[in-house]
């Protein structure tokens, strides 16, 4: 038995959903893969989403017309705004998300998609035809498709350990792809070995909160998505407690059965979520460590609890838990545990996410060495969008670093060696400062609109939102205050701000206590909307930065622009020094810009690199 | 297309030639030329004929001439970068050179990188392969040799004193940056006094750094020595000694040495360019004329000037008529024929010129050579001892890095101040980083996230 789609999306997580929704967006008859049915969109850690660079991701998706963003409003839990002290580039949200509830809602969604059909089955097998590719299942069933998307998160070739047990499996307890992991592996797809883990989950019944400090939710004006109406719940708390020297001495003097510590473990951990084994090795000198517990969902008694990563075994667990205070009586629901999974080298990936020489696959999340949802959500639209792309004959969509997070994110993925699961970070982005999360709709819906993955009402919205806000920039830009005049009065009863001469309401919103919706309650009979004035307010307030920036940007544009052919030998390329052209021939850059990324290319190089490609060029 | 950074370079090598070359090019190049360029007239410079060679003076910001200068404007797309290029050709002396950059720079224009008018040109296609080949080979040689030369005679210093004032701002910059990726983890928040007090310290070093920075471009790119005099007082045979080898024609014809000789010679690792004079006297021919006016104007824009009178003969009207150009210029005096009786003693100069160094010397034998190397090298490098080795900025580039990180660097002390957001801070103090690293050629963003992680505990 066999049937034809366009597209296959292999693996239902938060990349594959993203994928398949992109692709039937594009018009493409869509067939989306998963080991479970009923584990669309889960979230087999962190019921968390949002962040700092997080954050501003899942708003870059939302803004292209992803799912994350409206899903993560729909089912949130609470709510919260950081970094609101410390500037508008790195103010994000983060919401504590209901995961039963987030995978129904998914679910519910992507099941009414006409070009989408959903189907529970493990593939084993890939194989190319003429133009297309087979996918073969472990019952037998074999599916012809244009292209593929392969998102397989942690099930590859999964590996879970908890202490000395160890088994082949996918996260919590899911059945894991094995045998399409040796069928890759064999067609010579590289693959190296990541590690991640989570902590134990714990009843919420047998934890004392009086011992505890809460952890309200915000009360916001707005969530993440652009096109959803926001919908203030009553916020679900989280609750902070501290583990201490007892927690500490325990893990230190079980460490030889950690399997991170005694060697079974091979894969490589990662900084950004470290177990606490890790912590209490790295950091023998902080004497407590946070943990925060966090509600996994309304519907369920379930709780997480953040920090407590671990693979040690579980008697140990139950030990070490019970040392913090809150947890003295505390029951596991299931343990915590590490697993080891298969991970494609940025050597293998273009920038299109397509896996070098397969043409019309694509790789996204986990599988490309990141981690978390919002990463993998950021791959998994763009994957989608280049496999439509692809189908229709078309250069695939590669987001500039001075675009997008999401343009920084795969950048970084096929120019950088990583030796860890990825994340995404501010520090990472070298134009924060333009990259925010107010602006990632001027930024990239006019993207989501070419490719159709907005409604044409949604999109009427937001062009309406820009023309309110260059009306708005204009408007402060020309309304001028005179020394002496009424208005100048007003402002100077309302805020003490004296008018010495003839000044813009531009300039004076430079100021740092100034609003704009102050501004407006003095001078402008229309109240704005709070989303266009955040926009306006720091377009204007950092005018100067964001100059440079753009500047900047310029510059390096050109080099962007310059190609350089995937046929290159670098073995006849005079002149390079010889760590050139190992790292050349090893990432196989698919311009000059990001060839002047790798480290250990200096200028030089690119020099004599570019002579090159023009001395091809001549010879033709 | 989007509009490009303007650039500007010094195109000749230093210390060749008699003219040197400034190139600008990018979007702005006209625009640029418009601030600091006048005609001879005195009037703005309105109009920009392509390819024709136009005279006129290079002015500062408050429109002080600084040289007289050819110059001629290349349209985009047929320029040597593809883009609108103004090429700039003034008097050879590297300062003189320097200054003129100097006054480009502040109108606008970005100090080019090594290669990128080639780059540019390249990527607008405009280059000839064989051309660009041989442009590129030699870019490479010099940064290598400047290498060499930065690590064999600085012995790293320059770039270990730098990569101390980059750690040290690493240090204040992590924890900004990893309170503002990771607020819910236990990050210390910024103390602001206690980070202004360590960017001050930050701060006066690169400032030092920049003040050395006039000598240490004459270390690497030589000073402008000239010889000056009446005819036949020997200075050709002063340049012959100070070279080493016979090199100009020496006779003892007057007005002999009508074109002006230069060479470079290396005094103890101090490269100077010496540059031989007319005889300056008063004359009808025309041409030997020309040779004396282009003595004073070589001799108003040298970096030292030595002059020669001969110690056996009495002054002459020439002699006291450079004597009074000479007034405030600090030469030195270079007494010759000291193997000849004296009739000029050099108390004299003492007071006709009260201050100038005082040397005799024979050109003939070689007498007080020696000597005068010495206070030609103490003149042009200041008193700096070479057993206290300063740390010296020897590339225009440098320089301009460091002042871009200074710049930055008083941009964060006045946001600590002013309660500056910290996501500005952090850009700012990244900005300075980076400016520094383009000396060291250290890439920080790496690190940055590495530290964060090694100094901080950071994940649920």
């Amino acid at each position: 038995m066999q049937q034809n789609y366009e597209v296959a999306v292999i693996g239902a997580g938060h990349a594959g959903c993203e994928a398949a929704n992109a692709t039937a967006k594009m018009g493409f008859k869509t067939l989306l893969l998963t080991i479970n049915f009923n584990n669309i969109a889960f979230m087999p850690c962190n019921p968390s989403i949002g962040g700092p660079g997080k954050g501003t991701l899942v708003r870059e998706v939302d803004a292209l017309g992803g799912l994350i963003g409206r899903n993560t409003d729909r089912c949130h839990l609470q709510m919260r705004a950081l970094n609101t002290q410390k500037g508008p580039a790195v103010q994000a949200l983060r919401a504590q998300a209901d995961k039963q509830f987030y995978q129904q809602s998914m679910q519910n969604y992507l099941e009414v998609q006409p070009l989408i059909t959903i189907r529970q089955g493990e593939v084993i097998a890939l194989e190319q035809l003429t133009d297309h590719w087979r996918l073969t299942l472990s019952t037998g069933i074999r599916y012809e498709v244009g292209a593929v998307v392969i998102a397989t998160g942690t099930f590859l070739r999964g590996q879970v350990h908890i202490g000395s047990l160890k088994f082949p499996s996918g996260p919590q307890g899911q059945h894991p792809a094995i045998a399409f992991g040796e069928n890759l592996e064999a067609q010579g797809v590289k693959f190296k070995r990541f590690k991640t883990g989570t902590p134990a989950r714990v009843r919420k019944r047998s934890l004392n909160f009086n011992a505890m400090v809460e952890q309200p939710g915000d009360r916001l004006d707005h969530g993440f998505s652009f096109w959803l109406p926001w919908e203030q719940r009553e916020p679900v708390s989280c609750w902070l407690t501290y583990t201490n020297q007892k927690t500490h001495e325990l893990i230190r003097k079980n460490l030889h059965l950690a399997p991170m510590y005694c060697g079974a473990i091979t894969g490589t951990g990662t900084r950004y979520c470290p177990a606490i084994e890790n912590k209490v090795v790295n950091f023998p000198q902080r004497e407590r460590h946070q943990v925060f517990i966090e509600p996994e969902g309304l519907t369920t008694d379930e709780m997480y609890v953040a920090g407590l990563s671990s693979s040690l075994p579980e008697e140990i667990q139950d030990q070490f838990l019970r040392t913090v205070p809150g947890l003295e009586a505390v029951e596991i629901v299931r343990p915590g545990y590490a697993i080891e999974y298969d991970v494609i080298g940025p050597e293998q990936l273009l920038t299109s996410l397509q896996i070098r020489g397969w043409l019309g696959v694509f790789c996204a999340g986990q599988i490309n060495g990141t981690s978390g949802y919002e990463e993998a959500a950021a791959q998994g639209i763009i994957a989608g969008i280049n496999a439509g792309l692809y189908l229709r004959g078309e250069t695939p969509f590669v987001l500039q670093r001075n675009e997008a997070y999401i343009g920084v994110l795969i950048d970084d993925l096929v120019t950088k060696e990583n030796d860890e699961p990825y994340r995404i970070m501010t520090s990472r982005a070298e134009f924060r400062l333009s990259l925010r999360q107010d602006n990632a709709d001027l930024r990239l819906t006019d993207y989501g609109h070419r490719f159709n993955l907005l409604s044409a009402e949604e999109y009427d919205r937001f062009q309406k939102k820009r023309e309110n806000i260059t009306k708005k920039m204009a408007f402060l830009a020309d309304h001028h205050l005179s020394p002496g005049s009424a208005e100048a009065q007003r402002l100077q009863d309302k805020t003490g701000i004296k008018i010495q001469q003839k000044t813009s309401l531009k300039q004076l919103l430079r100021k740092p206590e100034m609003k704009t919706a102050e501004l407006w309650a003095l001078f402008a009979p229309e109240q704005g909307s709070p989303l266009e004035d955040e926009v306006v307010e720091n377009q204007i307030k950092y005018e100067g930065y964001l100059d440079r920036e753009a500047k900047m940007a310029a510059r390096l544009a050109k080099m962007e622009e310059k190609k350089l052919p995937d046929d290159i030998d670098y073995n006849l390329v005079p002149n390079l020094s010889s760590e050139a052209r190992e790292k050349l021939k090893r990432f196989q850059p698919e311009t000059l810009g990001q060839a002047g990324r790798i480290s250990g290319i200096s200028p030089a190089d690119l020099s004599t690199l570019l002579i090159w490609i023009t001395r091809g060029k001549r010879d033709e | 297309m989007s509009e490009t950074e303007t650039i500007a370079a010094i195109s000749t090598p230093p210390g060749e030639g008699g003219i040197g070359i400034i190139r600008i090019s990018g979007d702005q190049a006209l625009a640029v030329g418009a601030k600091i360029l006048r005609q001879r007239s005195g009037n703005p410079v309105t109009t920009w004929p392509e390819r024709k060679v136009r005279l006129g003076y290079v002015v500062t910001a408050e429109d002080d001439p600084i040289d007289e200068v050819i110059y001629f404007y290349f349209k985009k797309n047929r320029s040597y970068t593809g883009e609108d290029v103004l090429e700039i050709q003034g008097h050879g002396g590297y300062q003189n050179l320097k200054r003129i950059l100097s006054t480009i720079l502040q109108a606008g224009a970005r100090a080019a990188e090594p290669g990128e008018f080639t780059q540019r040109a390249f990527l607008n296609g405009r280059l000839d392969l064989a051309q660009a080949e041989a442009v590129i080979d030699l870019i490479r040689s010099r940064t290598d040799l400047a290498q060499r030369i930065a690590l064999n005679q600085l012995r790293g210093s320059l770039s270990g004193v730098i990569k101390e004032q980059e750690d040290k701002l690493l240090a204040l910059l992590v924890p900004v940056e990893g309170a503002l990726d990771f607020p819910e983890d236990e990050i210390p928040d910024l103390e602001r006094s206690k980070a202004q007090k360590e960017l001050q310290a930050i701060r006066s070093n690169v400032a030092n750094l920049l003040a050395g920075a006039e000598r240490g471009i004459i270390l690497r790119d030589a000073a402008t020595v000239v010889i000056a005099g009446r005819p036949n007082v020997g200075k050709s045979s002063l340049l012959n000694q100070l070279l080493g080898e016979e090199r100009a024609i020496v006779t003892p014809i007057p007005g002999t040495t009508r074109d002006f000789v230069s060479e470079i010679i290396d005094l103890e690792g101090v490269p100077i360019r010496l540059v031989d004079t007319a005889g300056v006297r008063a004359s009808v021919d025309p041409v030997e004329k020309a040779g004396v006016e282009k003595a004073y104007r070589l001799m108003a824009e040298a970096d030292l000037i030595l002059v020669i009178f001969d110690a056996a003969t009495p002054l002459t009207t020439e002699d006291r008529e450079l004597i009074t150009f000479l007034a405030e210029k600090q030469p030195i005096i270079v007494l010759n024929k000291t193997d000849l009786p004296v009739k000029l003693p050099t108390s004299f100069f003492q007071t006709a010129l009260p201050g100038a160094k005082i040397r005799s010397i024979s050109a003939l034998t070689g007498e007080g050579i020696p000597a005068l190397k010495a206070e030609i090298r103490q003149a042009i490098m200041g008193t700096g001892g070479s057993e206290e080795q300063p740390v010296l900025v020897t590339r225009i580039r440098h320089q301009e890095a460091l002042k871009e990180a200074l710049g930055l660097l008083d941009l964060v002390a006045q946001g600590l101040e002013e309660q500056l957001s910290e996501d500005l801070l952090a850009v700012n103090l990244r900005a300075a980083l980076e400016a520094l690293g383009r000396i060291t050629g250290r890439s920080v963003s790496d690190e940055i996230i590495k530290e964060i992680f090694s100094q901080f505990c950071i994940g649920k």
